[in-house]
């Protein structure tokens, strides 16, 4: 709901100026994006990656300070498969949309979840799975969803997990028998509160929450999930060319390997990997 | 990640916020001066168009500003943005901090009594002088430690600087800190603001000082 909402805010903030423009952005879209049918997409095309840094391990700062994770790896191989040039832009999730429709970047590829949207943008296959998991510490005697009630529970703000305890028809229920839901701007910090029991359990991704836990012995998924999803790669509704380019290579790439290949760099998605599956 | 990756690659963030910083003030100082006379300006529709101007910055958060700077050419005439990006950031930026400044100024210069004027106009001085030699310099004077406040607010503002995906070094210490699960990387981005504001206090002290040349 808040993501929503705050979509909602951001188009409201670009519509701040002049009430009339969502006509308008149809025709600059046209102009900008594939106007051209075929030549556009040849050899030396800049392809524009449009992914949050913040979301480890699809896209974050790797360990030499530059930008790695599975999705950015992946687009550097489409990239390298089509000969295009690969550039990065690592936005501001919030403005993810106004990017996107403004022809900044091409696509929306950073562990970007499909269900929900799937009439918001024009998607590629999905690549990988997710589950919506509550992550508990292991002593802390809740053993099921049901034990979560009177609770607190974290979540971080505009991520599945957050919608699916917003929705009526997802998890609202649920969240409606905790003790309060408390909503964090970053993981991080809602596992540091986790920590230091200032919360009893927090609902996450099955692969962020993978990534929190590696190194970590004191902590686990509860084995009843929240919920489940698929992640892919969002475009433009009218940049159809460009998305079947990608799924082609999509597909190519599961032929020879590298989609494994990149995969096991990171194990804890590996599992999750679904395309030729 | 090392601690010294992890310092080197926020190192180059905070230089990348620095760049913002002195890019604002560059602009945003003079224009908020130019804003100001505006304000007093003999034509009321002037007054009322930098009236609204101060109003609607003052009024919105900068985040939006900046998202209206850069999205708006795309939004409202189909224009390609892409290289606008930095452009619209400090444009964003200076047009924000002109009108605090420029509120600042008009609180000095009013602050200077009307004998002034009137002793100066007897005494022969045109307007033109009258403002630059004698007004200019006390209001200078009296308004210092309000404009190191907005210096310093500023340093800390650019972090608003990522609304438009430029990564300065509190969006790096973010996304550092949720690829490495740890604090550090906000002490350290913690560290350099620190630092940063230190230096702006030790500078403006030592403006103040020079100008405290009546006492």
């Amino acid at each position: 709901m808040l993501n929503m909402n705050r979509r909602q805010f951001l188009s409201a903030s670009v519509l701040f100026a002049a009430p009339t423009m969502l006509g308008l952005a149809g025709c600059g879209n046209s102009g900008s994006s594939s106007a051209d049918s075929g030549s556009a997409y040849g050899e030396g095309y800049v392809f524009k990656h449009g992914f949050d840094l913040d979301y480890p391990p699809y896209s974050y700062i790797d360990d030499n300070g530059n930008n790695g994770g599975f999705d950015v790896e992946m687009a550097q191989a489409v990239c390298a498969y089509y000969k295009w040039e690969y550039q990065a832009v690592p936005f501001n999730w919030d403005a993810k949309d106004a990017e996107l429709n403004a022809g900044s970047c091409d696509c929306i590829w950073s562990g970007f979840t499909m269900n929900g949207r799937e009439d918001d943008y024009l998607w590629s296959k999905p690549y990988s799975d997710n589950t919506q998991m509550i992550m508990v510490k292991k002593d802390s005697g809740i053993a099921t969803l049901a034990d979560l009630a009177g609770k607190k529970v974290g979540v971080q703000t505009a991520t599945s997990a957050y919608d699916l305890l917003q929705d009526e028809e997802g998890q609202a229920e649920l969240a409606g028998t905790f003790d309060k839901l408390e909503v964090y701007e970053t993981y991080t910090i809602a596992f540091n509160d986790l920590k230091a029991g200032a919360i009893d359990a927090i609902a996450i991704d099955v692969t962020s929450g993978n990534f929190l836990m590696s190194g970590e012995t004191d902590y686990q998924f509860l084995e009843e999930m929240l919920g489940s999803e698929q992640y892919a790669i969002g475009f433009r509704k009218d940049d159809t060319e460009l998305c079947d380019l990608v799924n082609a290579a999509l597909d190519a790439l599961v032929e020879d390997g590298t989609y494994d290949s990149i995969g096991q760099k990171y194990p804890e998605i590996y599992d999750y990997l679904c395309l030729g599956k | 990640m090392t601690f010294s990756t992890m310092f080197s690659t926020m190192a180059i963030g905070m230089l990348r916020s620095f760049g913002v910083f002195a890019l604002t003030l560059l602009g945003s100082m003079p224009l908020g001066m130019i804003v100001a006379l505006l304000k007093k300006s003999r034509f009321a529709l002037v007054r009322v168009v930098v009236s609204a101007y101060i109003s609607l910055i003052r009024g919105t958060p900068l985040m939006l500003q900046l998202l209206v700077w850069y999205f708006g050419p795309f939004y409202l005439f189909g224009m390609n943005i892409g290289s606008w990006r930095f452009p619209a950031l400090i444009l964003g930026f200076v047009l924000n901090y002109a009108a605090y400044f420029a509120e600042i100024y008009r609180g000095g210069i009013e602050s200077i009594p009307v004998g002034q004027y009137e002793a100066a106009e007897v005494l022969g001085y045109n307007r033109t002088q009258t403002f630059m030699r004698i007004i200019l310099p006390q209001v200078i004077k009296r308004i210092m430690p309000s404009v190191t406040n907005e210096v310093i607010t500023l340093v800390k503002d650019t972090s608003l600087a990522f609304t438009l995906a430029y990564q300065e070094v509190f969006s790096l210490a973010k996304q550092i800190s949720a690829s490495q699960t740890s604090f550090m990387p906000f002490l350290i981005a913690g560290v350099f603001y620190f630092v940063a504001n230190y230096l702006v206090e030790f500078v403006m002290g030592r403006i103040e000082k020079a100008l405290d040349y009546y006492k």
